[in-house]
């Protein structure tokens, strides 16, 4: 027998000291009940009779005793947690990797079969040996250990019962490289691996000397996905919205679909379409109108019936709310800037002449024509259009004649929709930025259009006059001056493709927040750092999602997050992986109930004897 | 405080109070209904027609005794000297209304369980009394533990027995158990005998005989109603307790089991057998009345059993 609790010198000192304080406790005379009787004499007379049993209730006395610190040998025993059988240095140590990637949402066994999982990983944990020891690992697109190295049953299926799925994906060479660290140096240690197989299987060979094993779940694999989904505002017509999705089937066998768009709660389209065989179907929704906020895909099989994984047939997207802009021209007069600017409705512009520069309300954006006065707090970002050089922000450099974009950021929100190539400009300046501007557009005799921040305003330098070139006559010209805007005000006419699960999110925020509150869909809130305007989350769950960073005007920023992984769509269950071209066995459940812990037994049975002698004592069959 | 204290303390209420409710009107109708059954029973009696055994002037010859100077010369049976040469005197019973006395025993035992013993000794003292008085006897209630604790004095006529309720509603228990002191008592202050009619759970730590010898000695004629209450044979308790005697405050540290309860049981009614052997060996009419009977069924059981009234 072994002690796995308390050492032997410990219990016997503890046994000496709670057996004295009960033999004490049973030579003291408990102060009796006082009960009057009418007449004691008679009890005189039975009295003598009973005096001559009193040696039997001596021995019964002492016998008392002596079974009283048998129960409590029995409890400083149990105290040593004793073990029948081999040592505890001889048991395994295993790594259970419990799959909690979307794939184990998916509802072919009952409930789902993350909690058929969650069944088999009891029944695993039950059967362990004496000395065995196991860990549980929490397996999405992060190993997450959810308990120490432990032998203790209870520990473990507390872990067990805290795996939660994710929607996410499933990095299994991930939580290999987390078991192999985990078990390293340790005797006999083993990965087994609890899940649907629905994985990408790493080939790393370092992984393949692991002792692997799977404990498989899933039985079917029916199942239709939107796998891509996204919308955006158009350019010059924000009110209406242009929507890309992707459907697909990961099934071996043709299937029919239902799809169906939702703008605020209210069908916009409904389409019955065919996929083949693991066929991926594009579909896209232009010019739609009528939808401010919330777009919506479903899709369903036209059969009625649900597929497998209702995780993925559903995708979201919040456009972010249209918002008035201020915007101030200063200028002597400018007929294109006026034309390209009365093409926003959403922008409140006003024009002052140099000469009533600076102005008493506030504006978001200011636009320099041909000046380039000192600025002022309330003015908000600013364009210069062919500044002078006194009062530039970016210094000026020598005049160029006839020349062109030659370079331009393509990527950049405003010059993102534009195509400069041909643009013909007569005369301008070159620009000199400083290092920390950004260069956006450039000929081959230097920068002409240069973006950066001075004094924590942001600002826009063109280093030519438009009027002097043929950019006024193109697309591109409303195109710059109102994408430098919404760059501005930080309004984005991109693709708003919903934020992918299982990626670290950068989701946009007030320059000047350091943190910000992040509240999640179960409505739980969580604090997320701010750098640089981007809030920084790891988003592991699907759903509407809002960044809160202060009471201030646009301090809160609403946007969903989807599945949108094809590789979590494809559900089908396998049985048989392989690691490092290694194949992976299947685990066995184990037998419940081998282990044999005798300090329950030691409780019991001290539970047992005291009822039977509460119950014998109170029927006065033990006094 | 004491362990006598604290059973007065534990009483319910005042025992006067209790008195006072047992003689309400539904016990007087019950006493009038028995006074009738006594009738019917000794039809044909006379009013205070009770024998006395005193020798006296009576006409129903009793016994003779030698002529001592000074006796009356009519009494002297002359036949007798003719045939005999004796000179003897015809003795003849006198006939008057001798005295009832009740002896209610009112110590601490008759108070104990909730006072249903003096409850009964009460009742069982007011109905007899009541049949006594109705007879135009003369009625003496006496309250006695170790000594006698009141005394109600002798009246007769039916109308007086409000006196007596009275007296016995102001019984209270008290004292402990001493029969033979206060029967000694009793006697020497009642130089007239008569019947005394002693009512009481007899738990004299003395011994109940010496009380009943007293008045047989002194030519009373005892009449003992033996008041049980059967509880005092089947007590409660379990466990280790210390039992206390009400009266004395006697110790014993007892483990009470169920075998024990079985011999106190046992021993109890020992005891009240040897009381009723007593009794009937030395012709002392005796009657058991538990509390838990009716008292007017045990009234009218002691008449059918007799010696109460003759």
């Amino acid at each position: 027998m072994t002690l796995l609790g308390l050492p032997f010198g410990t219990l016997a000192a503890i046994f000496g000291g709670v057996a004295a304080l009960t033999t004490v406790l049973y030579i003291l005379k408990l102060r009796r009940r006082a009960v009057a009787v009418p007449f004691a004499r008679i009890w005189d007379t039975v009295l003598r009779d009973k005096e001559s049993s009193e040696l039997f209730s001596q021995l019964r006395r002492w016998l008392s005793l002596l079974l009283q610190l048998a129960l409590v040998a029995a409890l400083v025993l149990a105290l040593g947690d004793p073990r029948l059988g081999v040592m505890a240095t001889d048991g395994r140590n295993i790594v259970v990797l419990m799959d909690a990637s979307a794939s184990m949402k998916a509802t072919d066994e009952t409930p789902s079969r993350l909690e058929r999982a969650k069944a088999e990983a009891r029944r695993l944990v039950k059967g362990l040996g004496v000395s065995d020891r196991a860990v549980i690992v929490q397996m999405d697109v992060l190993p997450t250990p959810l308990c120490t190295l432990t032998g203790e049953v209870t520990e473990l299926e507390g872990a067990i019962d805290r795996v939660r799925a994710t929607d996410t994906r499933a990095d299994l060479a991930r939580a290999l490289s987390f078991a192999a660290d985990s078990l390293r140096g340790l005797a006999r240690p083993e990965v087994v691996l609890v899940s649907d197989g629905a994985l990408a299987v790493p080939d790393t060979p370092a992984l393949s000397t692991l002792p692997v094993s799977l404990l498989p779940v899933g039985k079917t694999d029916t199942n239709v996905a939107i796998s891509e989904f996204s919308a955006r505002r158009y350019p010059l017509d924000k009110s209406r919205v242009e929507v890309m999705l992707e459907i697909a089937n990961t099934n071996d066998r043709p299937v029919d679909v239902q799809l169906t768009l939702l703008g605020d709660g209210v069908v916009i389209d409904v389409s019955r379409l065919r996929l083949g065989p693991n066929e991926r179907l594009p579909r896209f929704y232009s010019d739609i109108a009528g939808a401010s906020r919330k777009l919506e895909a479903q899709l369903a099989l036209a059969s009625g019936r649900g597929d497998d994984l209702p995780a993925d047939d559903r995708a979201h997207a919040l456009m972010p709310e249209r918002k008035r802009s201020r915007v101030l021209v200063v200028t002597r007069g400018n007929t294109y800037l006026e034309a390209a600017l009365l093409l926003d409705e959403y922008l409140d512009v006003s024009y002052v002449a140099p000469a009533d520069y600076p102005p008493r309300e506030s504006f978001d954006v200011t636009i320099f024509d041909a000046v380039a006065p000192p600025r002022v707090q309330n003015t908000g970002s600013a364009l210069y259009v062919n500044p002078p050089a006194e009062g530039s922000p970016v210094p000026l450099g020598k005049p160029i004649r006839d020349f062109g974009f030659d370079t331009w950021d393509r990527r950049h929100p405003i010059l993102r929709f534009t195509a400069l190539g041909d643009v013909q400009v007569a005369n301008g300046f070159r620009l000199l930025p400083e290092k920390a501007d950004k260069v956006l557009g450039a000929s081959e005799l230097g920068p002409i259009l240069v973006s950066g921040v001075r004094s924590g305003q942001r600002f826009v330098v063109l280093g030519f006059d438009p009027r002097s070139s043929d950019f006024v006559l193109r697309p591109a010209w409303p195109l710059f001056v109102l994408g430098t805007i919404d760059h501005f005000v930080e309004e984005d006419t991109g693709y708003l493709s919903s934020y992918r699960t299982g990626e670290s999110w950068r989701i946009p925020a007030p320059s000047s927040a350091e943190s910000a509150e992040l509240e999640l869909p179960g409505g739980s809130k969580v604090t997320v750092p701010v750098k640089e305007g981007r809030a920084a989350y790891f988003g592991d769950r699907a759903g509407f999602y809002t960044l809160r960073s202060g009471s201030a005007e646009g301090a809160e920023y609403a946007f969903a997050a989807n599945l949108s992984d094809l590789e979590e769509s494809r559900i089908t269950p396998r049985r048989e992986l392989e690691v490092g071209k290694k194949r992976v066995a299947l685990a066995s459940a184990g037998t419940p109930g081998v282990r044999r812990r005798l300090w329950t037994m030691l409780l019991l049975g001290v539970v047992v004897v005291s009822a039977i002698e509460w119950v014998t004592y109170h029927r006065r069959l033990t006094v | 405080m004491g362990i006598l204290d604290r059973l007065r303390k534990s009483a319910p209420r005042p025992a006067a109070a209790r008195g006072r409710s047992l003689f309400d009107d539904e016990f007087q109708r019950k006493l009038e209904m028995l006074a009738l059954v006594s009738r019917r029973v000794f039809a044909g009696r006379l009013r205070a027609e009770r024998r006395s055994k005193k020798r006296g002037s009576g006409v129903e010859f009793a016994d003779y005794r030698d002529y001592a100077p000074g006796d009356d010369f009519r009494s002297i049976d002359w036949n007798i000297y003719q045939r005999f040469s004796r000179l003897l005197v015809r003795l003849y019973e006198e006939e008057e209304d001798l005295g009832i006395y009740f002896l209610v025993d009112s110590s601490m035992s008759m108070g104990f369980g909730n006072g249903k013993k003096l409850d009964q000794a009460r009742k069982l003292c007011a109905a007899l009394a009541y049949v006594g008085l109705a007879n135009l006897d003369r009625v003496t209630v006496v309250g006695l533990s170790d000594h006698l604790v009141s005394r109600m004095p002798t009246t007769r006529g039916k109308a007086r027995i409000f006196k007596v309720f009275e007296f016995l509603s102001s019984m209270e228990p008290q004292g402990r158990t001493d029969l033979t002191e206060a029967l000694r008592k009793f006697v020497a202050q009642h130089k007239r005998r008569g019947l005394a009619v002693l009512i009481s759970d007899l738990y004299d730590p003395a011994g109940f005989e010496g009380g009943i010898n007293v008045l047989r000695y002194n030519k009373f004629e005892p009449y003992v109603v033996h008041v049980v209450d059967p509880a005092d044979g089947r007590p409660d308790l379990k466990g280790d307790v210390r039992l206390y005697d009400c009266e004395t405050g006697e110790e014993r540290e007892v483990t009470v089991t169920e075998a024990l309860l079985k011999r106190m049981a046992e021993a109890l009614a020992n005891y009240r057998a040897g009381i009723e052997q007593f009794c009937t060996s030395r012709q002392v009419p005796y009657f058991p009345a538990s509390v838990d009977a009716p008292f007017e069924e045990l009234v009218l059981e002691l008449f059918r059993k007799g010696g109460f009234l003759r």
